[in-house]
């Protein structure tokens, strides 16, 4: 008895730790992003690994984003994620930026958008090649 | 005992797994079964609502803009938190929430930490108000805006409170009055950035003022969706009045590829598709005017 009670322990563990991160480890993340920006909002995410066969899992938020402000995104992934996140940012269903360049290896976290049109954006996060992962991604305002 | 651990475990691990804040994910529908009866009748989907909400930007950028043209700080533009305890039913308490979080976001940016304490008291008490004072860590927040440690933080916690205020009213079959905080907090902001127009001249808060009109289509949205309850049809109707100004302002763009510059040591995208909003001077008016007039009949007791 005591055995199952330890797997059922293990089998609840990354569990456990996946849903307890979210204030300190988004509190974290958010101060973070410098001092020259200010928090505006966060994009928390927790994705299971792909299976074969199937798409990259992804998780997408939609924003609005006004002319003129230059935005801050940054992206934290949590302790016990298998893969790294990558945030994308989209207008439309055209791609702005990556934090991450697949091809040549390359991290721009965070980066800087200076926003001229003012409108509805979606930033996808996700991890690579497709693994198992949880993270948060910030959009702060940068002062000019 | 094992027993009671084994479902002990289990629970948890039930409680765990239904817990979701991502983001969504393209390929997973919950389907909703005929048998099961929405207690508030929906126009639009749970999940297209959610996206809408998304969708209305927040009033911390108006506040930060007005803080960046050089505009000092005014209690005038804030909504008093005297009257609060004169809140005292759900449509009031609510539309006030969000009038109050608008106010917070203004404080909050010029840093004024006394002024910010009142607000925070204010909100509590109409969070509680609505039954979800649960949700508002008002010690927490309290202790950051008298240290002035974090502003961050603070910022933070404002923000995730009042979105898990909102998630859980909607959650709860009380959209409705979620509806009535995000509409109360896009006033506000509306009237902060309109007062400052008023009194100063600048081409950027025209702009920003005119670029509204994407926001208030989305806010009518959203309250549209509850327009059984009859305070949110009357909202609805008193907002109609903005919106027939707005009708007329123009928003057309320009296109352009984006650039990726290096500044300061971190990349910078420089976006060259454009959004042109063109307003008059007649229209910038009247939206000021009309602001003005419904933002102080909907706040007077």
């Amino acid at each position: 008895m005591k055995r199952l009670v330890t797997i059922f322990i293990t089998l609840l563990l990354p569990i456990h730790i996946f849903s307890q991160f979210e204030a300190e480890f988004v509190d974290h993340c958010a101060t973070s992003a410098g001092e020259d920006a200010t928090y505006l909002k966060d994009f928390q995410v927790t994705l299971s690994e792909a299976t074969p066969n199937q798409r990259q899992p992804v998780a997408r938020f939609p924003l609005v984003l006004s002319k003129n402000n230059i935005y801050r995104f940054s992206i934290c992934t949590a302790d016990g994620s298998v893969g790294k996140a990558i945030l994308q940012l989209y207008d439309s269903n055209k791609l702005i930026f990556s934090s991450y360049n697949k091809d040549s290896g390359e991290e721009f976290n965070p980066f800087n958008f200076m926003c001229q049109k003012t409108g509805i954006y979606h930033v996808f996060i996700s991890f690579n090649e497709g693994k198992e992962g949880q993270a948060v991604g910030i959009l702060s305002y940068v002062s000019k | 005992m094992f027993k009671h651990l084994f479902l002990l475990l289990l629970s948890a691990t039930l409680i765990c797994s239904c817990q979701n804040k991502s983001g969504r994910q393209g390929d997973i529908d919950f389907e909703v079964p005929d048998s099961v009866t929405m207690a508030e009748s929906m126009m639009i989907s749970e999940e297209a609502l959610e996206e809408i909400v998304q969708n209305v930007s927040s009033p911390i950028e108006m506040a930060a803009l007005i803080n960046e043209l050089g505009v000092p700080f005014s209690t005038k533009y804030l909504a008093t938190t005297d009257y609060v305890d004169q809140y005292n039913t759900s449509f009031s308490m609510a539309y006030s929430l969000g009038v109050f979080g608008a106010d917070l976001g203004y404080l909050n940016i010029y840093d004024k930490s006394t002024q910010i304490v009142d607000y925070l008291t204010a909100i509590n008490k109409l969070a509680d108000g609505i039954k979800v004072g649960q949700f508002f860590d008002f010690n927490t927040l309290k202790r950051l805006a008298t240290s002035r440690d974090n502003i961050d933080s603070l910022m933070y916690i404002s923000v995730n409170s009042f979105n898990n205020m909102d998630s859980y009213l909607r959650e709860n079959n009380r959209g409705h009055l979620s509806a009535l905080m995000i509409a109360g907090t896009w006033i506000e902001g509306m009237y902060l950035v309109t007062q400052v127009a008023r009194e100063k001249v600048d081409p950027t808060l025209a702009d920003r003022i005119g670029e509204q009109k994407v926001n208030l289509n989305n806010i009518l949205l959203i309250l549209n969706n509850y327009s059984n309850h009859q305070q949110v049809a009357d909202l609805v109707e008193t907002l109609g009045e903005i919106k027939e100004v707005f009708d007329q302002v123009e928003i057309t763009y320009k296109m352009g590829e984006p650039e990726t510059i290096e500044k300061d040591g971190m990349i910078l995208i420089v976006q060259n598709e454009e959004s042109i909003v063109n307003i008059t001077d007649n229209q910038l008016n009247d939206i000021i005017a009309k602001t003005e007039k419904i933002r102080n009949k909907l706040i007077a007791i």
